[in-house]
């Protein structure tokens, strides 16, 4: 056991040296001066076969192996930094989801071509109020039949605007947590898909970053990555293998600084002779060499695990973490070696300095793979669900349960009323037919009804004016029908009161109290109408619009049709409802055959001090069962 | 008198039946009785392959006498140590001073627990793989933990394809004269009986049946005879039974249809599942079992239960919370291990009712792979004709449930 490359991996990497040295090195300055990416670079190196190195060939990869990869993004980064996150980007975030979760079907159309290098990939997890917490996710993404509707955005995006494919990350199930993410992949130049500014960055420079603008972008249902809900399950995958491109690029850096630092010891002469001779710098350069060595193994060892298919979570988070941290402390000494000169622009240690600094922050800051790497060591030691772990809701679902939760927002009232509209036919609403203004409530379709928001009691008109419009009946909240009287007592809604079940309810000036919502929870589709956005009906209802009843209603009553008489609605077809998806499990449980105790990873063994979280294979082997005391081999799969 | 039949060559069923006993395991009920069945052996030596339980160990005792006549008895193999079965070690022990026993580690462990004296006796512990020869015949022996308890084997007979398969393949119903499968309607008369023993003795070691029914897979072309501590013998048909118990084993539902298990205190959630259970068969669904969980014993239930893929819920709210009779059925299933059904729910309370969300809630976190549709029919004391829609919208999403 040499720990030693193979030939092969020597050659690969004799070939991608060469290839950045004549390509990529001469206009280094000049990509880092002008916040310039290399087109034309990265286009050849494609085209010699690089950018989709660990990819089966079957979808146009180059089939080798996770250090071939690792190898690879280090040469780019020896001589760029900025380079070498571009390979990384576009290998382990753009395209390794798309290899690993996507169907057939998506990998021959989107994998081949990146893994042939004829486009660029890129990732889209980090937003404004999520990163290291992918929970706070709020690009939201709506289920409409034939498409997904994307809206929302994402910032510091690596390879945007550059990249043709993006994986796209968004909430499909609002208010289920993390289970409620899912994947996609959204191509460049689909309507409303924009980009933000390119970032002017500190470092890494020739790489392009910009953020991610999602309007109404549609997405075909095809394009969902993965199951739904497993969004947040990819991400972490991806996140896992990504490490080791960024551990690799930050060792190519220092790599590269140090080399430079090397050679400019034996050059520089002071007092007579090279300044390597000193003590200053030599136990410097040694100091250098000794960390650059123990984080190639690292590095090495991660790919090489990812690679033999062996749990590699904590060992990719120690890579990434120990060799950003030295390439900062690397490419500070190289930059002393070179005194005054090092602290010029166009310098390459300079270069390396400034590009250094980014491999601690991004794809999980250092402090976050602390997290990942001490939470492998302890488990979860909180108990319960506090501090938004897994798959854990952050807050309890809404009364009426999963909700679209779409509040229309853009425009004039008119506007917000005809998009409205728009949406509610497209969900198939017939509004050419209707029924009874007074069809008891559990018999109704439709229910157009009053909270103690429509004021005055002649505003009750505005209401029966909807109700005909909308072919509903007529229904209140329990304040309306006891307190104020404004209609009999049996036509509340409510737990204690009606219960309405039909396709569409509209609640009008209805603020939300649990006792309603509960009389509303098998209704397929709430519309909200309320001057009050924080009103509970708004995280209840499927449509909402933040307005005035007195200016929302006419308007409404006039984008359905008018108060004309409709035709009798045929029987009614009640419109399904989506069920929240589960928690999937985080590995296979296991039974005892000496008494049947199920050892289930998302508990662990409290007495036996194993943390929730811990795989049956991850038990340390002298593990016996808490019941009986038989040893792991004991146990088969549940 | 004795009572015995022939097996086939040299091999005689020596149990006995058992009526007297209304609670097997002292909890579920047997109304049909019950078998305890042991078998003999009359090779070069003799050999009896487990006892029977202290209720009938005087037959037992008749039968060995009669066949055994002037030989006495040289071994006992002990596949499982619950004392339905084991009761009557000790008596074996002293009747024949010399018999020699053959047990699992385990099984030993548990015979001096219960107080047995096999450590006067010559002893073999075997474990998987292990054989032994009575003079003409070979046995091996097949380990069967937790099913359904750790110490279990199967003993097979390589000379003449006799499997011993413990309380595998078992049954509730004492035999009464018949001894083989064939020699009764099992798919009418026993099936139910069958299904209800296996699923509320075994059901929770889902994992481990399939585990043995693995290891039987690859002798299946050698197996003869399969012979179960209670109810008949298999001679034919292997395939019938086997899929039976894979399915079981499995969680996987017998039928689609539908069981409503209701609980009612004065007839009112009675009348709401009764209703639902009309309106489910006039719309084609009509596999539908109604039972009132009040008067219902849990074993019929969790029988009922493994059989159909859907499941109706239907309780009063008692003191804020789920009725104790149908609380003490989702416990049940919880504790069985039932899988991958989908549940309906109706709830009643006439004040503050509750029984909807807690059962939604006992089903959704502590039961495995189970659906709760959306729609759930709530009343409030009676079901008034104003419920007629909400019972219609409900009996629609299990009929399409049910179909899909």
């Amino acid at each position: 056991m040499l720990f030693q490359t193979t030939p092969a991996h020597e050659e690969l990497r004799a070939r991608i040296r060469a290839f950045a040295e004549e390509e990529v090195k001469p206009i280094a300055f000049m990509l880092d001066q002008q916040n310039e990416f290399p087109t034309e670079a990265i286009a050849k190196f494609g085209k010699m076969g690089l950018m989709g190195i660990p990819f089966p060939k079957e979808y146009g990869g180059a089939g080798l192996d996770a250090l071939s990869y690792a190898i690879a993004v280090e040469e780019l980064a020896r001589v760029d930094g900025g380079t070498g996150v571009i390979l990384s980007a576009h290998v382990s975030l753009g395209s390794w989801p798309i290899f690993a979760f996507g169907t057939e079907e998506q990998k021959k159309k989107y994998l081949v071509p990146l893994a042939k290098g004829e486009k660029i990939g890129a990732f889209g997890l980090t937003e404004p109020n999520a990163g290291s917490d992918a929970g706070g996710t709020e690009t939201t993404a709506v289920d409409k039949g034939d498409h997904w509707l994307l809206n929302g955005g994402k910032i510091f995006i690596t390879n945007a605007p550059k990249a043709d494919t993006y994986v796209v990350f968004a909430v499909t199930t609002p208010d289920i947590g993390t289970r409620g993410i899912s994947a996609f992949i959204v191509e460049k130049g689909w309507p409303g898909f924009e980009f933000g500014d390119h970032y002017d960055k500190m470092g890494i420079r020739s790489s392009s970053t910009a953020e991610l603008i999602f309007n109404d972008v549609k997405v075909p249902k095809e394009n969902l990555l993965g199951k739904e809900g497993e969004g947040f399950k990819i991400a972490m995958a991806t996140l896992d293998g990504g490490r080791i491109g960024i551990a690799a690029q930050a060792l190519g850096i220092a790599q590269g600084a140090f080399e430079h630092a090397l050679s400019y010891a034996r050059e520089r002469e002071q007092f007579g002779k090279p300044i390597g001779v000193h003590q200053g710098v030599s136990f410097k350069l040694a100091d250098m060499a000794t960390k650059l060595r123990c984080a190639r193994f690292l590095v090495y060892s991660a790919a090489e695990m990812k690679e033999a298919h062996v749990p590699y979570g904590m060992e990719s988070a120690m890579a990434k973490m120990y060799a950003s941290d030295i390439a900062l402390e690397v490419c500070n000494d190289a930059l002393q070696v070179f005194g005054g000169s090092g602290f010029l622009k166009g310098m390459e240690v300079e270069r390396a300095y400034r590009d250094a600094k980014i491999t601690t922050i991004y794809e999980g800051t250092n402090e976050i793979q602390r997290v990942v790497i001490s939470s492998h060591l302890l488990g979860k030691l909180t108990k319960g669900n506090e501090g938004g772990g897994r798959s854990v809701a952050k807050k309890p679902a809404p009364i009426t349960g999963v909700r679209k939760k779409h509040i229309f927002r853009d425009g004039d009232a008119l506007q917000k009323v005809t998009d409205l509209v728009a949406a509610l036919k497209k969900d198939g609403h017939d509004f050419s037919v209707g029924i009874a203004l007074d069809t008891p409530i559990p018999q109704a379709e439709r229910v157009v009804s009053a909270g103690k928001g429509i004021g005055d009691k002649k505003n009750m008109k505005l209401i029966e004016d909807l109700a005909k419009a909308a072919g509903a009946a007529i229904g209140s909240s329990r304040p309306v029908a006891e307190t104020l009287k404004y209609l009999p007592l049996n036509r509340y809604v409510g737990m204690s009161g009606q219960k309405f079940m039909g396709n569409l309810y509209i609640a009008c000036g209805i603020s939300g109290a649990s006792q309603h919502l509960k009389g509303i929870k098998d209704a397929s589709t709430i519309v909200a109408i309320n001057k009050n956005g924080n009103a509970p009906i708004f995280k209840n209802c499927d449509y909402g619009i933040v307005g005035d009843v007195m200016e929302i209603l006419p308007l409404l009553t006039e984008a359905l049709g008018g108060t004309e008489e409709k035709a009798p609605a045929p029987p009614m077809v009640k419109m399904k409802r989506p069920t929240p998806p589960k928690p999937t499990p985080i590995g296979k449980s296991y039974v005892c055959s000496g008494c049947g105790y199920t050892y289930d990873p998302d508990l662990g063994d409290e007495e036996g001090e194993v943390a929730p979280g811990t795989l049956f294979e991850k038990l340390p082997e002298d593990w016996v069962c808490p019941e009986c005391s038989e040893g792991k081999e004991q146990f088969i799969e549940a | 008198m004795y009572n015995v039949r022939k097996v086939t060559d040299d091999l005689y069923w020596v149990g006995a039946n058992d009526h007297r006993t209304h609670l097997f395991e002292n909890i579920h009920p047997i109304p049909k009785g019950v078998s305890y069945n042991a078998y003999l052996l009359l090779d070069k030596e003799t050999v009896l392959f487990d006892t029977v339980d202290w209720s009938v160990s005087r037959q037992m005792m008749e039968n060995l006498e009669y066949l055994l006549g002037e030989r006495s008895l040289d071994w006992l193999v002990i596949n499982h140590l619950e004392p339905d079965h084991a009761a009557s070690i000790d008596l074996i022990l002293a009747r024949w001073p010399k018999v020699k026993i053959i047990s699992t580690e385990k099984g030993f462990m548990l015979m001096r627990q219960f107080g047995f004296h096999p450590d006067e006796h010559e002893i073999r512990i075997v474990v998987e793989g292990d054989t032994h020869c009575f003079g003409g015949h070979t046995v091996t022996f097949v380990a069967a933990p937790m099913v359904h308890w750790p110490e279990a084997m199967v003993t097979f007979d390589l000379t003449n394809g006799a499997l011993f398969s413990a309380d595998a393949f078992g049954s509730f119903i004492a035999l009464d004269g018949k001894l083989f499968a064939d020699e009764v309607n099992f798919d009418r008369d026993w099936i139910d009986e069958a299904r209800r023993y296996l699923v509320n003795i075994v059901g929770k070691y889902g994992p481990h049946i399939q585990l043995l029914l693995k290891k039987a897979g690859t002798i299946i072309d050698q197996i003869k005879f399969i012979c179960p501590l209670h109810g008949p013998v298999w001679r034919k048909d292997f395939g019938y039974f086997i899929d039976k118990y894979d399915k079981w084993s499995r969680y996987e539902p017998e039928e689609k249809g539908v069981l409503i298990a209701y609980a009612s205190m004065y007839g009112n959630t009675e009348a709401a599942a009764q209703a639902l259970a009309a309106r489910l068969c006039e719309k084609g669904v009509t596999n539908v079992t109604v039972c009132d969980v009040s008067n219902t014993h849990v074993s019929y239930l969790i029988s009922e239960a493994w059989k159909y893929s859907h499941i109706v819920l239907a309780s009063v709210t008692y003191n804020l919370g789920i009725y104790p009779v149908m609380h003490n059925f989702l416990m049940d299933m919880k504790a069985l291990n039932l899988q991958n059904r989908t549940f309906a729910l109706i709830e009643n309370g006439s004040w503050a009712s509750k029984s909807g969300d807690l059962m939604q809630k006992f089903i959704n976190e502590e039961l495995k792979n189970m659906t709760v549709l959306n729609e759930r029919l709530s009343i409030a004391s009676s079901m008034g004709a104003d419920k007629a829609a909400e019972l219609e919208v409900l009996a629609d999403a299990i009929v399409e449930s049910v179909k899909a």
